[in-house]
């Protein structure tokens, strides 16, 4: 839509401005008219984009004609591991791979970010953790654009906001704040989360990208459910979280829950080195958003059953599938979000066709509408004698990753369960399926935790969670990969 | 439901690696019978063997085809006297006209000696020779030894190999 004269870009206004928003623009530009401009076609253009838009009714109509002559914003496709499949007595599984794309021309304008990084200053970071900790902020607000927004919150005990949020005028300052954090005390979360949000709502959200990066290295005691009911709360407004956990000691299933109503980011980061790097993605993946807060609408015939749902793009998570809708996240970076369902049918006596709809909604920045929501569907014929046509092969690839990962989960599931020698026979088979994937450093790390549990009975929590972030980013670049040879 | 040929594990039909020890399911072989293409011959079941019926040599030279698909061979040949069906084996010397050793046939249930094809009053007729895993003809199970005309365009599947007739 770059270009293209709208009344919104008559007046300068973003397509969702609210009303008061389009009155200023209106006044600022229509007194830059002298009095005599009433032939004036440049002033006349503008008094018809101010009529319009500063009618709810028309501008409610107006909005809808633009939405329908724009070509659509995002492009589904969504590849099926069989379109037939035989009468059975036994139920099946089928796996679809979802790709969701913008459109090559759109033109990417950058919505500015609202961010607030909350940062955990329990005594454990001291040292080497902190100081990486510090240069990565530092980092991050040198690639923040003017008009962004940041806040820093950090937490032990309790949660001190060291900077309100504020637009980046004065750099210096902020960093000068930064570095006068200082490690001790204990980890609770909840506190440092609630001031983020806080933070983050000091500012009008809809028309910035509002965004919390949580980043700690501790367990959370006791406030683990407020905080997911938190970042429910958040999500409904708008606000993303992310989250990234250092060392060995914070819990990986809250971190993974935490964020999942958002459909964001998890992750771990290994060596404080690192922690630079991650930040810097989460920056410039959210910089560049071309539709926010996707759901997918679980609408499924009676016989469907959505079993399991995981993003592979634009970064590898597992997905909630337990509500009406699966959060996606964004649209972010170089393009492409896809995932990943597994579906499971009831037995089928009859031959027949089964529709499954695919049906996504997304609030798209540039638009007039506020959301909007894109179709598509796939069939299965179910058949006497089914065709054996293999299934496409970057589906094939995306379930091996997957599955290496499942049986990474079941190992832990079996360990919680004190079956010991069940989880080393899991974890021998994962060795050879990551030896056979080529993924030798996490081959290793599976070996040598065979032989821990083999001898001691215990599992590393950091070798555990080396290998589950580990196979997690193993799926997510192998898709990055193939995404890239395709274009 | 299919089971792992690996660990043994019993996984849902359409799963493609094996939830427990992570083999490629899809390598364990095809476990619904053949490509159907021309499924409506299929259910179409022959008319009986006429009770006139008497063999006799072609009137003139006959091309006929056969086209596997299992294995994408076409197997064109002319047709005089008596085609045989069947593969050949390293314990005799006897070549069957059609031999469908390298379409798979061993593994398929074809037998050595399977059944024959040759002319008739009726024109063309399709006799099974007692085999082990019998002929279907258009899905249709032929009795053993009993001749069954033949029309361009029918399947026939050897054991679970099958097999398209087509003839001017």
């Amino acid at each position: 839509m770059s270009g293209e004269t709208t009344y919104y870009s008559i007046l300068g206004v973003p397509p969702g401005a609210p009303p008061d928003e389009v009155r200023e623009a209106f006044a600022t530009r229509v007194a830059k008219f002298p009095a005599e401009s009433a032939e004036n076609p440049e002033y006349q253009n503008l008094l018809r984009a101010y009529e319009v838009l500063n009618d709810p009714d028309r501008r409610a109509i107006y909005d809808s004609l633009m939405a329908e002559m724009a070509p659509s914003p995002l492009i589904i496709n969504a590849q099926i591991s069989r379109t037939k499949i035989p009468i059975t007595n036994s139920p099946q599984i089928f796996y679809v791979l979802v790709e969701v794309n913008p459109p090559h021309q759109t033109a990417k304008s950058r919505r500015p970010l609202n961010l607030c990084l909350v940062l955990d200053r329990s005594t454990s970071m001291q040292g080497q953790r902190l100081d990486f900790l510090k240069s990565a902020v530092e980092l991050v607000l040198s690639k923040l654009a003017p008009e962004d927004i940041i806040s820093i919150v950090t937490f032990s005990d309790r949660a001190d906001v060291v900077q309100p949020a504020v637009r980046i005028t004065n750099k210096s300052s902020v960093v000068a704040r930064v570095r006068n954090i200082h490690a001790s005390g204990g980890t609770e979360i909840y506190q440092g989360l609630l001031a983020g949000v806080e933070q983050l709502q000091q500012t009008p959200l809809h028309q910035y990208n509002n965004h919390l990066i949580l980043l700690t290295d501790g367990h959370t005691y006791g406030d683990a459910k407020e905080c997911i009911e938190l970042s429910a709360r958040a999500a409904a407004q708008q606000i993303g979280i992310s989250a990234f956990g250092l060392g060995d000691e914070w819990n990986d299933s809250f971190l993974d829950s935490l964020v999942m109503s958002s459909g964001n980011q998890s992750a771990f980061i290994e060596e404080p080195t690192q922690i630079v790097t991650y930040l810097q993605q989460r920056i410039q993946g959210l910089g560049l958003i071309h539709a926010r807060n996707l759901r997918l609408k679980k609408e499924l015939p009676s016989q469907v059953i959505l079993q399991y749902g995981f993003k592979l793009l634009p970064f590898a998570q597992p997905l909630d599938t337990s509500g009406p809708e699966v959060k996606l996240g964004n649209i972010e970076g170089k393009g492409a979000l896809s995932f990943l369902l597994e579906l499971a049918l009831q037995p089928q006596q009859h031959e027949g066709r089964i529709t499954i709809p695919l049906e996504i909604t997304a609030d798209i920045p540039e638009r007039t509408a506020k959301e909007q929501t894109f179709k598509s569907q796939i069939q299965i014929v179910v058949t006497a004698n089914p065709l054996d046509a293999l299934p496409p092969k970057d589906l094939v690839k995306a379930v091996r990753m997957l599955n290496m990962y499942r049986m990474n989960e079941k190992v832990w599931e079996e360990i919680e369960a004190g079956n010991v020698g069940m989880a080393a026979t899991r974890l021998q088979h994962l060795t050879t399926r990551l030896l056979e994937a080529g993924e030798i450093r996490l081959a290793q790390q599976a070996h040598s935790e065979t032989v821990r549990l083999t001898n001691g009975g215990a599992l590393s929590a950091e070798g555990w969670k080396r290998l589950k972030y580990g196979t997690r980013a193993m799926i997510g670049e192998t898709v990055r990969m193939d995404s890239d040879d395709s274009v | 439901m299919i089971q792992c040929k690996e660990c043994g594990a019993t996984q849902y039909e359409g799963a493609l690696f094996c939830s427990e020890c992570g083999r490629f399911l899809m390598e364990d072989g095809r476990k619904t019978t053949d490509v159907l293409p021309f499924s409506d011959y299929g259910h179409r079941p022959p008319p009986p063997p006429p009770d006139n019926f008497k063999l006799e040599t072609t009137p003139t030279a006959k091309n006929i085809t056969f086209v596997i698909p299992h294995s994408r061979h076409r197997h064109i040949m002319e047709l005089s006297g008596q085609i045989r069906v069947g593969r050949s084996g390293s314990e005799t010397d006897d070549f069957p006209e059609l031999d469908l050793t390298d379409d798979n046939g061993a593994e398929l249930g074809v037998s050595r000696l399977h059944a024959t094809i040759q002319w008739s009053n009726y024109g063309l007729v399709l006799m099974d020779l007692d085999s082990t895993n019998g002929t279907l003809l258009n899905n249709f199970r032929l009795p053993a030894k009993r001749p069954y005309p033949l029309r361009s365009g029918d399947e026939i599947r050897f054991g679970d190999l099958l097999v398209h007739v087509f003839y001017d």
